[in-house]
This record gives C-alpha cells, sequence and structure tokens, in this order.
C-alpha cells in the first residue's frame, strides 16, 4: 500500500493514517427550563489531558487523584466551552464554574473509548427561553475535529439531537413547545435532526443509558442506591426465570427428591435390585430438597462472584456447554442413577458452573465499575428468590401426586425429554449453530 | 461411581484453575452513569503511550508540553508550527488517533483556510484530508502543488507520492504508475537513493494490483535484501509490510513472518492490524489477542479483537458481546460527526459480527464507490456473497478483469487463485466465517 510509503520518505514525515480511534466527542445533554438551562457535559479525559496537563506524574496514566486535583480547571474549561444564548442575550451561569462540591462532586462516566469528566452547569437567563442558540467553543483551539454531540430538550420534553462543532459562533437549537419560535434551516456546523432522526437514534445502544435515565426522570445517575439494587433483584429473579437450562437442571433433581431408593427382591425372580418408591418420611425428603438448593445457590454464588471480580472469567462457549452437559447428566441421572442420595455433590459441582452463566447475565445488565457488591447481592438474591418460587411451586404438586402412576410417568418420561432438549443445546453451544430456542 | 465422582471432581477444578485471571478493568459493560472512583491511587485512564523508558516517556512529554508552549507564544512562525504537525501526523499514525490531524489543523490554524498556504502546509493539509478519506480535497491541493512551476523537490516528491496513495486507494492505478515513474526518473535523481528506493517500491506495488505479481515480489524482495546506501541497517517496516501484503494476496504463507518482521520495525496500528488479519484467516485467534492486547483504543483495534473473541471463545460470551457493543457504538458515534470512513470496517462488523448481511453489503458497496483497494473488494465480495446476492459484487470482477488484479481471499476456500475469471463456482462457494481481512 503506496500509503504507508510515505511514512518512509525521510525528508518529511507525513503518514497516512486511516481513521482509527473514535473522534473526539464530547455529550452534552441540555435542559431548558423557565428561564434556567442546565447541561451534563462528558468530555474526554484524553481530550483534557491535552490541554490541561493533568498527567502530573508524566506517567501516562491518569490516577483519579490526578483528576479530582484538578476539578476546578475542568470546570472552568467546561464553562468557558458552552454559552448558551437565550432570545440574543448570553445566559449567566448560576454557579461558578470552579468552586468544585458546589453543586455535583466530581465524577467519571464511561464511553465507548475511555473515561470522560462529567462536569454539570447551569445558567440564569433574563427571561423565559424562547429562541435557544448554543456557542459551542470547546477546543477550538486545539482541535478543530472536535465535535459537541448536543442533546437538548425543553423541560422533560424528548431529546433533539444538533452537532456542534466548536468556534462556529452562535447556532440555533430548534427548542419545541409553546414558546420556542420554528426557523428553518441550521447553519451547516450544525446538524440539527428532526425527531424522527433522534427516535432512530434514541434507539441505538449508545444512547440506551440515556433512555433509560429519560425514563426514571432522573440524568442518567441512577446507578446507585435502593432504586438500582431493586433493578438487580429483579435481573436476577428475570434471569432464572427465562433461563430454561437452570430451571431444567434444578427441576431435574428435584424431581426425584419426594422418592426414595429401596432395595428389595423382585417378585419373579427373587434378584435384589434398587428402584424408586414412594417417599414415606416428609421431613427427610424435605431435609434432601434444602441440601441440593443450598448445594446450588453455595454453589452458583461462589463462581458468580469469582467471575464478577474478574478472578476467573472462562469462554461462555465452554460454559454455556457444560450447562447443557450439567443438565442432560441430571436427567439422566434420574433414569439410570450413578448418584441417587447425594445429589447435592453433582448439584454442587454443576452449581458452579451455572454461577459463569449468570455472572455474563449480570455484566450484560450492565454493571458501572466501582461498587461491584451491592449488584452482585441483588442479583444474587433475585436468583434465590426466582429459584425458591421454582421450588414452592413444584415441591408440593410432586409430594402430593408422588404415589400416582401419572407421577412415575411424568418422572421417566420428564427426564428423558430434558435430557433430550439439553443435549440439543449442548451440541448447539459447543458448535455455535441455532437448531432451538434456548 | 467413584471415577463419576473423580471426573466430577476434576471438572470443578479446571472451572476453578482453568483461566487466568481476565484482570482488565474494561471487562464490564459500558455504563454512561457518573461514578466517582473508590480510591485516589485508581487509574482511571491510560493516556496514549510515550515510546522507550519512563526516562524518555517523560523526556518526550515534556518536549511535547514545550513545543504547544512555544507554538501559544509564537502562533504564526511556520517553521515551528510544521515541525509540530509533523510530530502530530507521526504520533497520529503510531497509535491511529485521528485526534492528532485535529492537532494539525489547529497548529496550522493561521494558514488553514488559505486559498493558497505556503506549500508545506498545502502538502500537510492534503495529507490530513487524505488521512480522512476526503479524496477529493486532497487531489485538489496535490494537483495544485505539482502544477507550481518552482517547488522545492522534497515537497514535489512527497506530493507525487501522497498522490500516488490517493489514486491508488481510488482505484486509478494507471494514474498512480504514472506518478511513481516520474518520481523514479532523473528530475529526484539529487534526493539519493532513499527516494529512489521508495519510487521502486511504488511500482512494484502497482505492479502486482496489476497482475505482474510474481516480478513484483522479486523486485520487492531485491529491494528488502539490497540495503540502502542512504539509510543504513534492516529492511524498513513499511518495505516488509508491502512484501507481506503482496504474499497475503497471493495466499503464500510467507505473509506471516512477514507481517512479523515488519511489526517488529514499525509497530503501529495499521501494521498489527494487518498482521491480525492474516492471523484470523489462519485461524489463530488466540495470538491476535495477545498481539492486540492494550491497543483497544484504536477502533480497527477493536474489530480485530472482537472478532478473535468470537472464535476463541464463542459469539454468546461476554467479552465478545461487550466489544462488539462497544464497537457499535464507536460507529454509531462516528455517524453523527458525519464520518462516513468506516465503510470497510462497519461492513465486516455487520457481517462477522452481528450476522445482518444486508446492512454489510450496504455499506460494502457505498465503500466500493469511493474506494478500490483490495481489502475494499473483499469486503464487498464477501459481503454480496453472504447476503445471497452475488450479482452485487460484478463491480469487483469488472476492476478486477481491468486492471489484472489478483487476490488469493476472494478465491474460494483462501487458495491461491489464478487469473480472476468469475466463474459461477468461485462466486457461489461461501467463505469461512471468521475474520476475513478488510
Amino acid at each position: 500500500m503506496i500509503r504507508r510509503l510515505l511514512a518512509a520518505l525521510a525528508l518529511a514525515v507525513i503518514a497516512g493514517s486511516a481513521a482509527a480511534h473514535k473522534a473526539s466527542d464530547a455529550y452534552v445533554t441540555l435542559r431548558v427550563a423557565g428561564a434556567e438551562v442546565s447541561a451534563r457535559l462528558d468530555i474526554a479525559l484524553r481530550d483534557l489531558d491535552r490541554d490541561l496537563d493533568l498527567d502530573a506524574d508524566a506517567d501516562d496514566r491518569l490516577s483519579w487523584r490526578e483528576v479530582r486535583t484538578r476539578w476546578s480547571d475542568i470546570a472552568a474549561l467546561a464553562r468557558a466551552g458552552l454559552v448558551p444564548i437565550a432570545d440574543g442575550a448570553a445566559c449567566t451561569p448560576a454557579t461558578p464554574g470552579n468552586a468544585p462540591g458546589a453543586e455535583a462532586p466530581p465524577a467519571l462516566a464511561m464511553h465507548s473509548d475511555g473515561r470522560y469528566a462529567v462536569v454539570r452547569l447551569s445558567w440564569h437567563c433574563a427571561a423565559a427561553v424562547r429562541q435557544l442558540e448554543a456557542d459551542y467553543r470547546l477546543f477550538a483551539r486545539t482541535d478543530p475535529t472536535h465535535r459537541g454531540i448536543v442533546r437538548y430538550a425543553r423541560d422533560d420534553g424528548p431529546l433533539q439531537l444538533a452537532v456542534l462543532g466548536p468556534g462556529a459562533g452562535p447556532v440555533r437549537l430548534h427548542l419545541p413547545g409553546p414558546p420556542a419560535v420554528a426557523t428553518p434551516a441550521a447553519p451547516d456546523t450544525a446538524i440539527a435532526v428532526a425527531a424522527a432522526g433522534a427516535q432512530a437514534l434514541a434507539a441505538s445502544p449508545a444512547f440506551a443509558t440515556v433512555r433509560a435515565a429519560q425514563a426514571t426522570g432522573a440524568d442518567a445517575d441512577a446507578s446507585s442506591g435502593p432504586a438500582a439494587f431493586g433493578g438487580f433483584v429483579r435481573e436476577g429473579i428475570h434471569h432464572i426465570l427465562i433461563g430454561y437450562d437452570h430451571i431444567l437442571f434444578l427441576l431435574s433433581l428435584l424431581l426425584p427428591s419426594v422418592w426414595q431408593r429401596r432395595r428389595e427382591a423382585a417378585p419373579a425372580t427373587g434378584r435384589m435390585h434398587t428402584r424408586w418408591v414412594p417417599a414415606t418420611d416428609g421431613r427427610r425428603a424435605l431435609a434432601g430438597v434444602l441440601k441440593v438448593v443450598t448445594a446450588f445457590t453455595l454453589a452458583h454464588s461462589i463462581t458468580l462472584a469469582l467471575s464478577v471480580f474478574d478472578v476467573v472469567d472462562p469462554p461462555s462457549r465452554w460454559v454455556e456447554s457444560t450447562i447443557a452437559a450439567s443438565v442432560v447428566l441430571a436427567a439422566l441421572n434420574n433414569v439410570w442413577p450413578l448418584i441417587a442420595e447425594a445429589r447435592w455433590k453433582l448439584t454442587f459441582v454443576f452449581g458452579l458452573v451455572h454461577g459463569f452463566g449468570f455472572a455474563s447475565a449480570l455484566k450484560d445488565a450492565g454493571l458501572a465499575q466501582g461498587d461491584l457488591v451491592s449488584p452482585l447481592l441483588g442479583f444474587n438474591l433475585g436468583v434465590e428468590i426466582g429459584q425458591l418460587c421454582i421450588v414452592g411451586l413444584v415441591l408440593p404438586l410432586a409430594w402430593s401426586s408422588r404415589a400416582t402412576r401419572t407421577y412415575r410417568g411424568a418422572f421417566a418420561g420428564g427426564s428423558l425429554a430434558i435430557a433430550g432438549v439439553a443435549a440439543l443445546w449442548l451440541v448447539q453451544r459447543a458448535f455455535d449453530l441455532s437448531l432451538i430456542a434456548g | 461411581m467413584a471415577r463419576a465422582a473423580t471426573l466430577l471432581r476434576g471438572l470443578a477444578l479446571a472451572t476453578l484453575v482453568g483461566w487466568p485471571a481476565a484482570g482488565s478493568p474494561s471487562s464490564f459493560a459500558v455504563d454512561a452513569g457518573p461514578a466517582i472512583p473508590a480510591r485516589d491511587d485508581e487509574i482511571v485512564e491510560r493516556l496514549p503511550a510515550h515510546v522507550g523508558d519512563a526516562a524518555q516517556r517523560r523526556a518526550a512529554r515534556a518536549a511535547e508540553r514545550a513545543q504547544r508552549a512555544r507554538l501559544q507564544a509564537h502562533p504564526d512562525e511556520l517553521g515551528l508550527a510544521l515541525q509540530a504537525a509533523r510530530d502530530a501526523l507521526g504520533r497520529g499514525r503510531r497509535r491511529g488517533d485521528p485526534r492528532e490531524l485535529g492537532t494539525v489543523e489547529a497548529v496550522l490554524a493561521p494558514w488553514w483556510k488559505q486559498a493558497q498556504p505556503p506549500p508545506e502546509v498545502r502538502l500537510m493539509r492534503a495529507t490530513v484530508h487524505q488521512s480522512q478519506h476526503e479524496f477529493a480535497a486532497a487531489l485538489v491541493d496535490l494537483d495544485a502543488l505539482l502544477a507550481l512551476p518552482a517547488l522545492a523537490l522534497q515537497v514535489r516528491a512527497q506530493a507525487e507520492l501522497t498522490r500516488a496513495g490517493v489514486q491508488q486507494v481510488l482505484g486509478h492505478l494507471a494514474e498512480a504508475e504514472a506518478g511513481c515513474r516520474r518520481l523514479a526518473g532523473t528530475a529526484f535523481i539529487a534526493l539519493g537513493d532513499g527516494a529512489r528506493r521508495n519510487a521502486l517500491a511504488c511500482l512494484a506495488e502497482l505492479a502486482s494490483l496489476q497482475g505482474r505479481d510474481t516480478a513484483a515480489s522479486a523486485a520487492l524482495a531485491r529491494l528488502a535484501n539490497a540495503p540502502s546506501t542512504d539509510v543504513p541497517g534492516d529492511a524498513p517496516g513499511w518495505l516488509q509490510l508491502m512484501r507481506a501484503e503482496l504474499a497475503q494476496r497471493r495466499g503464500d504463507p510467507a505473509a506471516g513472518p512477514l507481517f512479523a518482521a515488519a511489526l517488529q520495525s514499525d509497530p503501529d496500528v495499521y501494521t498489527r492490524c494487518a498482521y491480525a488479519d492474516w492471523l484470523l484467516d489462519a485461524g489463530r485467534p488466540g495470538e491476535v489477542l495477545a498481539l492486540l492486547a492494550g491497543h483497544e483504543a484504536a477502533d480497527p483495534v477493536l474489530l480485530r479483537v472482537a472478532l478473535a473473541e468470537r472464535a476463541a471463545f464463542g459469539a454468546r460470551d461476554a467479552r465478545t458481546r461487550r466489544d462488539t457493543r462497544l464497537l457499535g457504538e464507536r460507529f454509531d458515534a462516528a455517524l453523527l460527526r458525519g464520518d462516513r470512513s468506516h465503510g470497510r470496517e462497519q461492513s465486516r462488523y455487520e457481517l462477522d459480527l452481528r450476522g445482518d448481511p444486508a446492512a454489510a453489503l450496504r455499506l460494502a458497496q457505498a465503500n466500493w464507490r469511493v474506494q478500490h483497494e483490495p481489502a475494499d473488494a473483499v469486503a464487498l465480495v464477501r459481503a454480496a456473497r453472504a447476503a445471497g446476492r452475488d450479482a452485487a459484487a460484478d463491480e469487483v470482477w469488472r476492476f478486477l478483469h481491468e486492471t489484472g488484479g489478483r487476490d488469493a481471499r476472494l478465491a474460494a476456500g483462501g487458495a491461491a487463485a489464478g487469473p480472476f475469471l468469475p466463474g459461477p463456482t468461485a462466486a457461489r462457494d461461501g467463505l469461512p466465517m471468521n475474520g476475513s481481512p478488510s
């Protein structure tokens, strides 16, 4: 590729660098309420370091201390980078941008290419805002290719989108609502996107969190506190109830618990053999169930924690396949018992693998780095609740019908069916095929 | 029973110790909710690394700062600004960071918007436009430069070479070859051996793209083995890279060691990704992950990481899904700012990671309208095949037929292909799912 040659000419070091990193963007959410304008600016630490030299010890890494102690400079830079203009007059800062702690504490947010400083600003305008313009100047002197991705709304209305280049002068933001005056054709530096565009955008994963924040009416910081904890509990319940593999695993282990093994002579031949008979001792059956449930809980809690704290992180193909295999084995164990009485041991071993499965669901639910303990506890609690629901539902039914011919039939047939389904899962998970759902 | 228990114990052990700690702080899903780091010494961002040991890195950083300070004091000093621009381009190439293109524009701001800037600035502007895939704008400046009667020989040589690079990307191979032939002529003899070697390599590359690949391969090997009289030492990385890419197009396994040699002397993002593509095709995803670890900030690197994770861990693995999602967010962000230069890579993302051949085909077609590099051809042919619309790639076959180009990656099964006669067999055969280069 000739482009590469350019670097080689020692006379002038000019290189074709194909577009590569994500370019520099800042994410701005701006809301207008009466005469008040408030904004959250997410600015990349990478960009801030270039302008403010945050890396005090020059080790090419930013510690939280290096960022936190320079927060007043960061806030001042943000403050100078965005000026709202209401009906022709610049609004005045409502809080001094260089007073750390005056409003929101210094905080960071993760975006697709790294961490961003989250700065909150607010302004006071002369009167209720009718027409709004934004004078965006962030990094105008150091990176003209920087863009401000601005989402804005009046009150709690739907967010609209504008992409602002720095230093292009005031750009009209088309505020909806009765007080706003509609104007045609934005300047070419602003790509004002109509409602449809903004909706399409809202459907993209990048803005999923924004949507979530809108739903709660907060400004995207519902990542801690009781609401978030409850969310993780619900997530845990949801996961076990829709996770057929976990349910079938538990079911396979619970089905024989209302029976016991009895060694007896076959009436015809007189040879001794062992077979399932309905349990007579309710307390002993319950103890068996408790052992199984406890073993499962302990085992999956261990690996869930190990995985969430990144101690071990096995490939999901392996995890998912082994979970399927565990269902096959547990179901076949009912028909041809290898481990009849001490099923809790089997449960414990395979419960370890199920824990890795739960972990990937929890990671999908979106963990913010930092506080891992409360999501983990919440999610695990949810899993246990879901699991107890299943036990509470299945056990009384099984107990009351344990002596019937139907139950015996359902036990053998059901176990074989479960083993069959799980065997299909095993094949498709191990070889990345899609044969059946699940 | 005992054997089963042993087996189970073995499984449990494998579960717990079988995988090394993942340990990367980024293994959690992106969450735009702000968070406050728990500890002051927590590393919240890794900045683009400087080269060398700790002291050298510190010195490099200090030099950058000093340069910026000097420029701030004397923004109109052309020599100073040009040096800063060259340094920024060099960093941008090494790290694959488009921010540096913004730095170039910023330091050259006093001249950037002029109709007739100084030739060095104009050359730099063309290079930035080329890197941003603004090929028409780049050609305007380059043609204007080359039309100047009096132009420093070095600037003229670089302009010729840059123009040849742009013409090659656009698929104007004859135009590109004419430029390299001029560069190899007597007019540039004063520039010495280095410039001549560039011209010869350029001619060889273009010959290889027009079906004369045996001769081209020999010519590049001669250049690599005959030491330069100007620059002592081993064959430079760019030359080994050219040889590697040619071997790859020919389906020659020698490509692997050549890529490794290129990377050794020039560990930039482009070389890294090119080698990763070759390894992915060779079914060696584990090596890809080792090769790319720590460079995920660059979008093309993240794409290869996700492809390798998919191949190594499975499509459902949390890591595969996380990186696929991150990549999607970065493409969304690029789209927001109106950057459509990622078509080739985005097409591969849609095809191999999201499994949407129709979207992949749209992107590859749009990309092919602009660029005609070998990887662009591969992208369109693969997407068309996967979408079941072989005819959509007819333009590629026509182009290859006209230029005489050939590429083993376009042949079924990856075996070396003869001259292109797009028979129905070649077109109908599927490609391996994992990691064809783009």
